[in-house]
């Protein structure tokens, strides 16, 4: 049964390894498989295209019955045993009904009794497998036992990103065979980039069919070399933030136009790679700002990086549109988060009185910025505070009215603000908010407005 | 009936044909006439007045609504191009392709949105909508199931021409559907059964308040959907309500790198506001017209609290029928031919309530002749005569007014600060709350725009003639007094159109004849008082002479000239035209709505004011004999219990000892009479009533039974 094997390691490039252990494992249907294998690594390292890839070959090689289900969508027992059943039942029928772990188990000891099975395999492969910790109580237990149970030639294999010490629990669980699929290292990952060569180059051509100039200079400039020297490129601006394997594909898909631009014009030498990285060099970093996000430009658009990240804070403040008042209460939630209560009567109210200086308070004054309210996050307030303080700092009067305090939830909703505490009785009073916007966005919403917000910050004093 | 066959006694339900009662059923039977459909009797429903109402509005709700629609549709078009294009799209593995929305905030407003949207994708059969409200997706569970049930039983698209079979197939998989069985499973199978390989429709899933979910819940749904995205072609739309950030705040790596992103903008909602304003309320078309003040404050509820077109639309209404419900006289405020049709059906007391109107009264003074003025004020039928002369004034008026405003508009709209205001909707305010042209801020205007280039001056007044031109050939000529407006107009435009000209004739020569100033300059300084009036005359003088001073320097011919067309601008167009409210030509209270009051009172909710006045002054509400006070802090034995500890926590500090607040609720209901006889003993009765209405405090959420300090109650308002 070599053939499951080799036929994946050019499907799958420096996995040789993981994929030959597994070969061993579970390449055999006649063989006994191991009771339960426990598949790890970091996202993007193949765990689940690997797993599979190698379902598929068993099923098909040696009619192995295969299982391949996400824990994430189990949110009751009785969802993952059904999808297991309907994968596993062996002709297509009514689907089976289970309940609870019994049944299940019940119904794979039948197939267990029934004729023609003794031989066949069983594969079950659990994807996120960390959920299956916070499922009930018996169902990892059972899953890492399953072959006992039910006395079929079964294997479980269950994928997660954590080691499995962090299933262990009270009651323990029975070993299990451990495979770590390690991160690819930068050599492995161009490998992988690289493997895809043909198809991005046929993609390419495709792309420039209807042109017949470009098509030449296409047709000439990439190479496999110009290719491996563009990934060169890219991985080193690339590989430092993120391993992924799929999403620097898909990076580097995108900024390959950006990188074949001027030598499709003609203005650059497909072999002059230190001024294509001059080129590139800038489209690459903001890319690297915008990885995982998959903004997608509609197509009429071209690719412009820079216009999707000018996302600082400023701009983010200026385009929030906000009423008036609410962008007072924001400023006011944050007065009241940031400052201490009783610096409130010197704040905000005319005569407050002269305050007496003491070595003391000259001390505690000088603070040093770790102490500042600013850098150590919001504290929480009540509505009445809030209100205080709005009107406070609001020049002109305004009612207190339902629309007023809608805006309060309104805020809420938005995640402006946030319930801390006492979420359910709003109407006695001790409720309590916390203001979860930063410094820099409400200094720049005070600027909207035209208040100056600092002035009124005791850390600023 | 047909009897029963049955032996046994029992209810037994005759269907007599009735079908199912699904949501085809109710929405054929939801539809009873027109008229019965109003809470109100037949007798005010068949009024004139409510008639005229019912036209205004459905004529303004057309209108926005169809504003609206064309507003939406650009983006609304570019998101169905989305969704349809999934179609086609050869799927990738496991990528959710996903719309974002950026609508901007005030959720509620959005939902006509997504509505639009999903008539639309109906419309074109191409996808199963579910909208999915955070409301409903508490746990995962929830939300997968209210996901699975919505996209099964959404099948608005297929009523009409789906032949019987296939629908017979939907309603079988619906019967045999409870909200437990809405599993992934079940909609997988659900749409192998019904879909088969020529048509696919997406199914689309949109969450309107992507902000209100769980994240969790939401990171684990978006997992899920896009594992089956390769069976199942799956479209995400998200309304979001601030930025972008949030959704990448919200959604993890591993999760949003599973979703294929496209954003979309929609319109703002105060650019929203501002063109339902300029295209609708402030059309000439409608008779009915806010006076300066309330369209002010409606417009302030829209800015300063909510930003809720839809709520600026009903608050508007309320105007409407705030206004028509005076009375069968304001049936008056429509077209001009209508008008003089309903002059006829009016009645004696819907002649007194026109002789009543404010502006009545100085028309009535304006007459010179006494025996006129009697039949003016008695004879119902002479003043009938009368009416039609009056209302094409006031209708004249107010189209006049519109089209200066037009020009006006365009002249102060970009000035550096623009002292006047910059929109239309605050000019509009700004011109019929005050007399525009004796205010600081026009003067100011005049100013600036004598300062202008002559090239932009004359290039300027210039756009405001072109632009006012256009406005008359475009609204206002279509109208029943559009001609009569046009006439007045038009040589009052081309006075200023002259005048123009003759700035650019204009050279910059300086001419010599310095003005001659007829005022009497007082040579000497009259009696000084004390240093500080000496101070203030020498101040005045020195500034009368500046004034001279420039008035000199600018009398070039160019100077002038412009000088001459700004006056022109401001006696034809702003004083002639652009009248404040109160001196707007008679009964014109039954064209425009004034009464800001009742409507604050009645769209603004301010529950905490109305509190305060019902605990200390329940005579407000209840109107009783015996709660009358004649000052409001006033403590009376005879108010309700809980006002007369409402007033006496009211005194308090923060902390409130009940002990004493006892005996002094009991010295108020008891009288003073008898106040030393049982210092120590409390009537049962007494401390039971004050038991009762403290926790009925309580419950109002005034105080707090304090944990701290035994027998003390805390305060929690202020």
């Amino acid at each position: 049964m070599e053939s499951i094997g080799s036929s994946l390691e050019t499907q799958f490039p420096c996995r040789e390894a993981a994929i030959g252990i597994l070969n061993e494992l579970i390449g055999d249907s006649k063989e006994a498989y191991p009771a339960a294998i426990y598949l790890f690594g970091h996202s993007g390292t193949g765990k689940t295209a690997l797993t599979r890839a190698f379902l598929k070959k068993c099923a098909k090689n040696q009619n192995v019955r295969v299982a391949h289900l996400n824990a994430i969508e189990c949110y009751t027992t009785k969802i993952m045993l059904e999808i297991l059943l309907d994968s596993l039942a062996p002709e297509q029928k009514d689907s089976l009904k289970v309940d609870n772990m019994l049944d299940f188990v019940e119904q794979l000891r039948r197939w267990h009794g029934a004729s023609g099975t003794e031989s066949q395999g069983f594969l079950i492969a659990v994807d996120n497998a960390e959920r299956l910790r916070d499922m009930d109580a018996n169902v990892l237990p059972v899953l890492l036992r399953l072959q006992q149970l039910t006395s079929l030639n079964l294997c479980v294999i269950l994928l997660s990103q954590l080691p499995f010490e962090k299933f262990y629990n009270k009651t323990g669980l029975s070993e299990v065979i451990s495979l770590h699929l390690a991160q690819y290292n930068k050599a492995e990952t161009q490998r992988i980039l690289g493997s895809d060569f043909a198809h991005v180059r046929n993609q390419l051509l495709e792309q420039f069919a209807d042109d017949n100039k470009r098509l030449e200079i296409c047709k000439e400039a990439v190479t496999e070399e110009f290719y491996n020297n563009y990934l060169n490129l890219f991985l080193s601006v690339f590989y430092k933030a993120c391993r992924d394997v799929p999403e620097l594909q898909l990076t580097a898909k995108k900024c390959l136009s950006i990188y074949l631009e001027p030598v499709l014009d003609g203005t650059l030498d497909a072999t002059d790679i230190s001024r294509l990285w001059r080129h590139i060099a800038g489209p690459l970093r903001s890319a690297l700002t915008q990885i995982y996000m998959r903004i997608e430009k509609p197509p009429e658009e071209t690719e412009d990086f820079a216009s999707i990240e000018d996302q600082s804070v400023r701009k983010l403040a200026q385009s929030l549109e906000l009423p008036y008042y609410a962008k007072f209460l924001l400023i006011a939630a944050f007065l009241a988060s940031h400052n201490a209560a009783n610096q409130d009567k010197r704040l905000f109210v005319k005569h407050h009185g002269k305050q007496r200086k003491r070595m003391q308070t000259v001390n505690a004054k000088a603070k040093t910025s770790d102490k500042m309210s600013t850098t150590l996050g919001p504290k929480s307030f009540s509505i009445d505070r809030l209100l205080a303080i709005f009107y406070a700092i609001l020049e002109e009067k305004v009612g207190l009215t339902c629309n007023l305090l809608s805006q309060i939830s309104t805020l809420v909703h938005l995640k402006l603000l946030s319930f801390v505490s006492g979420e359910q009785n709003i109407m006695d009073g001790s409720a309590r908010l916390q203001c979860t916007i930063g410094l820099e966005f409400v200094l720049q919403i005070g600027k909207v407005v035209g208040f100056n917000v600092r002035q009124y910050l005791c850390d600023f004093m | 009936m047909d009897p029963t066959i049955s032996v046994s006694k029992g209810c037994f339900v005759y269907k007599n044909g009735a079908t199912r009662a699904g949501k085809k059923a109710a929405g054929k039977r939801k539809r009873p006439a027109p008229g019965s459909s109003s809470l109100l009797g037949q007798e005010v429903v068949q009024q004139p007045f409510y008639a005229e109402y019912r036209r205004a509005w459905n004529q303004v709700n057309d209108h926005i609504a169809d504003l609206q629609h064309r507003s939406y549709a650009r983006t609304l078009e570019h998101l169905v191009d989305f969704v349809v294009g999934q179609g086609q799209r050869a799927s990738q593995d496991e990528v959710l392709p996903t719309a974002a929305l950026l609508t901007g905030i005030n959720q509620p407003d959005h939902l006509s949105q997504f509505t639009a949207l999903t008539q639309r994708l109906h419309a074109q059969k191409a996808a199963r909508v579910c909208v999915l409200q955070s409301r409903d997706c508490a746990t995962l569970k929830a939300a997968v199931e209210s996901l699975v049930f919505g996209l099964v039983e959404d099948d608005a698209g297929e009523e009409d021409i789906d032949d019987d079979e296939e629908e017979e197939v939907a309603d079988r998989d619906r019967k045999r559907l409870r909200r437990s069985q809405c599993t992934m499973k079940q909609l997988k199978s659900w749409y192998a059964n019904n879909f088969h390989s020529e048509r696919k429709p997406q199914l689309v899933i949109i969450l309107p308040d992507f902000e209100c979910f769980a994240a969790s819940v939401l990171q684990d749904l978006i997992l899920i959907l896009s594992a089956h995205c390769g069976t199942l072609p799956f479209v995400l739309v998200l309304g979001v309500a601030t930025a972008m950030t949030a959704v990448h705040g919200t959604l993890p790596y591993h999760v949003s790198s599973k979703i294929r992103l496209r954003v979309f903008q929609t319109q703002a909602a105060p650019t929203g506001l501002n063109e339902v304003l300029e295209r609708v309320l402030l059309s000439p078309k409608y008779a009915f017209h806010l006076s300066g003040k309330t369209f002010k404050f409606l417009t302030h509820i829209f800015l300063y609290y909510d930003f809720s077109i839809h709520g600026f639309i009903q608050g508007f209404k309320y105007c409407l029928m705030e206004h028509f419900f005076g009375g069968n006289a304001f049936a008056l405020c429509t077209d001009y031919s209508k008008a003089l049709g309903r002059i006829k059906q009016l009645t004696h007391d819907d002649m007194e309530t026109i002789r009543r109107l404010p502006s009545f009264r100085p028309y009535v003074e304006q007459i010179n002749d006494c025996k006129r003025i009697i039949a003016v004020l008695t004879d119902d039928d002479y003043l009938k005569k009368k009416l039609p002369q009056l209302l094409r004034d006031c209708l004249l008026h107010f189209l006049l007014f519109r089209s200066s405003l037009e020009f006006l508009t365009e002249l102060v709209g970009d000035l550096p600060r623009c002292p006047l205001g910059k929109l239309r909707r605050e000019l509009y305010v700004n011109c019929l709350n005050k007399a525009v042209i004796t205010s600081p801020e026009y003067k100011e205007c005049v100013q600036m725009l004598s300062f202008l280039s002559k090239d932009e001056f004359v290039s300027k007044v210039s756009r405001c003639l072109e632009r006012t031109e256009q406005f008359l050939t475009d609204e206002i000529a279509a109208l029943e007094l559009g001609e009569a407006c046009r006439a007045v107009l038009r040589p009052q435009l081309e006075s200023i159109r002259k005048s123009v000209d003759d700035v650019v004739k204009a050279t910059m020569s300086t001419t010599t004849t310095s003005p001659i100033e007829g005022r009497p300059t007082p040579d000497h300084l009259t009696q000084v008082g004390s240093r500080q009036e000496l101070k203030e005359q020498l101040l005045q003088r020195s500034k009368e002479d500046k004034n001279r001073l420039q008035q000199n320097t600018c009398t070039t011919h160019f100077a002038r000239a412009l000088q001459k067309t700004l006056q022109l601008i401001g006696t034809h167009l702003i004083q002639g035209h652009l009248r404040p409210l109160q001196d707007a030509p008679p009964i014109h209270e039954l064209f425009v709505f004034s009464d800001i009051a009742t409507v604050r009172r009645n769209i603004i909710g301010a529950p905490r004011a109305a509190l305060h006045t019902a605990l200390n002054n329940p005579h407000f509400y209840m109107q009783c004999k015996c709660c009358e006070l004649q000052d409001q802090s006033q403590l009376v034995g005879t108010l309700p219990d809980l006002s007369v500890v409402y007033k006496l926590h009211l005194e308090c500090g923060r902390m409130i000892n009940l002990f004493d607040w006892l005996q002094a609720f009991r010295s108020v209901v008891s009288g003073s009479d008898n106040e030393e006889g049982n210092q120590e003993q409390i009537d049962p009765q007494i401390q039971a009533r004050f038991t009762r209405a403290v926790a009925e405090l309580q419950f109002l959420g005034y105080i707090k039974m304090s944990k701290r300090k035994t027998d003390h109650a805390t305060r929690l308002t202020w």
